[in-house]
């Protein structure tokens, strides 16, 4: 516990918010194409556009916040970035980011523009856009994973399965910020007012909204038992091993030092509260096909601890990567 | 002296060639004619067509030394080197001393440091010194990472260096070196590490901690030269890398050191500690 951290909150906070806006972009062409024309998906997919683009750049501006040479004054240094490409996951990441937001902003323009719905003079190339941002969603959340796993020398980090934890931590990050900003736009009038003056959302769908939301909650509750399925086996084999990952993951065991944070922050209230609740209110349509309750617990509450669970998760594996040890010499 | 072999569990076939670049003792090995003569042979062939005749005998003999002879046939490159006889070291700091004032390393920071540990209870105590630095790996995982390849092993010497006008201070490297031998200059903003002091070595200096070390602890040389020190030295004495299963393949070769770590505390059932003398209390 004596090394300082290396890469502190503005690694993790890069790390947590570019899975977001990737995931929430990931959600949005989701919604986009599977709502065929419905105006209630296609504001949910706006939502998740809008949020797609500014989260992944102040991430982006956080990792240049980071760097040796920009707190040491040389403030475009990381320009060099741009002029080689190389293996290292960071050389294709940074790549990967310049193509996310050439090819993501054209998108969430078609979006943005006055009087947008869903059957535009945009919408084809609305949709035609939506497939290679598919491909750049998942290529930025998995980046991320694959970023803290090249190394060796880190070994909680050193896991093929973490790059995977990230991609659907990512995935249900998004969704539960497109459900949150759905609220949060209805609430501070802001929804209102887009209506009155870009001509957005005038016409709204109760059962599509209802549809929407039903099929937002429950891809989330999916994302979330796959989550804890990966977070089971990445503990049980970092548990089951001997070495460096064996003494690695001992900092979530019991005694160590992030174990509240992991188990409390990340398990309970990231994964199986939420879990427990979205599974009561989507059980009802899923195996009976009786109504979704929409309520103000599904689009509220389960969202913000599914996105501190996200954060959290970032700060677990980020500080203990860096407080655990190689063993020996 | 007597000769040793590096690999003790090599068949008795193999002591020609003890290694892929150091043929040390090769006029005691019984398979030193064929040894020379094919390889001679096969110098004359050329690179190219040697390449392919040695797979080819290799499959049809499964001859060790063939490969090993064309491999050091062709690639006889400069590998800097360092080997640390920790028997002689007395933990001076002469080093650390030394090459903070050759390199300019800021204050808090450190290329080179010695590391004691103590282990035991009186009266049956024990210390014994560490001089860490860069290990110059062979296949260094902190170049895998670099995304500006600011840092590089150097195609003349082998010596892994930062390029200060490339390097943008990200600190992936040194996450990656398993080692702990890098740190970010808070001066210049750049990932800073032992670059074996390669402007006095291009000139024909030794490196500035070589240089001022009390006992000749420290010894530097062209691993891939048989006749040199360093290659004598690890080929006549018991040595060890540090962190061997990394499969880094450091180039700094300790003898006799003493490989104790806080954790083997536990299960030794005694007392150990390391005092690392720098900024991180701890070893990686």
């Amino acid at each position: 516990m004596d090394h300082e951290l290396i890469w502190g909150l503005p690694v993790i906070g890069y790390l947590f918010l570019a899975g977001l806006g990737a995931g929430a972009l990931v959600t949005s062409t989701s919604l986009l194409l599977r709502g065929k024309n419905n105006p209630d998906y296609f504001r949910l997919a706006r939502y998740g556009a809008v949020l797609s683009i500014p989260t992944v750049a102040l991430g982006t501006a956080l990792l240049v916040l980071e760097l040796g040479s920009f707190q040491s004054g040389f403030w475009f240094k990381w320009i060099n970035l741009y002029t080689v490409i190389n293996l290292s996951p960071m050389s294709l990441g940074s790549w990967l980011l310049i193509l996310y937001f050439a090819i993501a902003a054209p998108y969430v323009y078609t979006f943005l523009v006055p009087n947008s719905h869903s059957e535009d003079r945009f919408a084809s190339l609305r949709r035609n856009l939506a497939y290679p941002c598919i491909a750049l969603g998942i290529g930025v959340a998995v980046y991320t994973g694959v970023l803290l796993g090249a190394m060796p020398a880190r070994p909680l980090w050193n896991s093929p399965i973490l790059a995977l934890l990230f991609l659907i931590s990512a995935i249900s990050t998004g969704i539960a910020s497109v459900l949150l900003s759905d609220w949060i736009a209805a609430k501070t009038g802001s929804a209102k007012w887009c209506a009155e003056n870009l001509g957005w959302d005038r016409e709204r769908d109760s059962s599509g909204k209802a549809n929407a939301e039903y099929l937002l909650a429950s891809t989330d509750t999916i994302f979330i038992g796959f989550e804890i399925m990966v977070i089971f086996l990445y503990f049980m084999y970092a548990h089951l091993t001997v070495g460096d990952v064996r003494m690695s993951i001992k900092v979530f065991e019991a005694g160590g030092a992030l174990t509240t944070h992991f188990w409390v922050g990340v398990v309970l209230i990231g994964l199986m509260i939420p879990a427990i609740l979205e599974i009561q209110k989507i059980l009802p349509r899923l195996l009976r096909g009786g109504p979704y309750v929409h309520s103000g617990v599904m689009i509220v509450v389960i969202p913000t601890m599914v996105i501190v669970g996200g954060f959290l998760l970032r700060y677990v594996i980020v500080v203990g990567g860096q407080i655990s040890k190689l063993a020996g010499i | 002296m007597k000769n040793k072999t590096i690999s003790p569990t090599a068949p008795p076939e193999d002591h020609a060639v003890t290694d892929d670049s150091i043929p040390v003792n090769v006029d005691m090995s019984p398979a030193n004619n064929s040894f020379h003569s094919r390889r001679n042979f096969l110098n004359r062939l050329g690179i190219g067509i040697a390449g392919g005749a040695a797979i080819a005998a290799a499959t049809v003999t499964g001859s060790q030394p063939v490969i090993a002879a064309v491999k050091s046939a062709t690639k006889r490159k400069i590998q800097y080197a360092m080997v640390i006889d920790t028997r002689r070291c007395i933990g001076c700091h002469a080093c650390t001393v030394a090459c903070k004032s050759e390199n300019d390393v800021p204050l808090g920071h450190n290329r080179c440091w010695v590391e004691y540990t103590e282990k035991g209870s009186f009266p049956n105590v024990d210390r014994s010194f560490l001089p860490r630095l860069c290990n110059h790996c062979s296949k260094p995982t902190c170049v895998d990472v670099c995304p500006t390849g600011a840092t590089y092993k150097r195609k003349e010497d082998g010596i892994v260096v930062v390029d200060d006008s490339k390097c943008i201070g990200c600190k992936y490297c040194i996450h990656a070196c398993p080692y702990d031998a890098r740190y970010l200059n808070p001066v210049t903003g750049t990932v800073d590490k032992c670059d074996f002091c390669f402007h006095r070595v291009s000139q024909g200096l030794e490196p500035s901690c070589v240089n001022t070390c009390q006992g000749r602890a420290r010894i530097f040389g062209d691993i891939n030269d048989p006749q040199s020190e360093v290659s004598q030295l690890i080929a006549k004495n018991a040595h060890s890398v540090l962190l061997k299963g990394m499969g880094t393949e450091p180039n700094v070769f300790y003898i006799d050191a003493d490989h104790s770590d806080p954790r083997d505390a536990i299960y030794q059932n005694r007392y150990i500690r390391v005092e690392t003398h720098r900024k991180e209390k701890e070893r990686r």
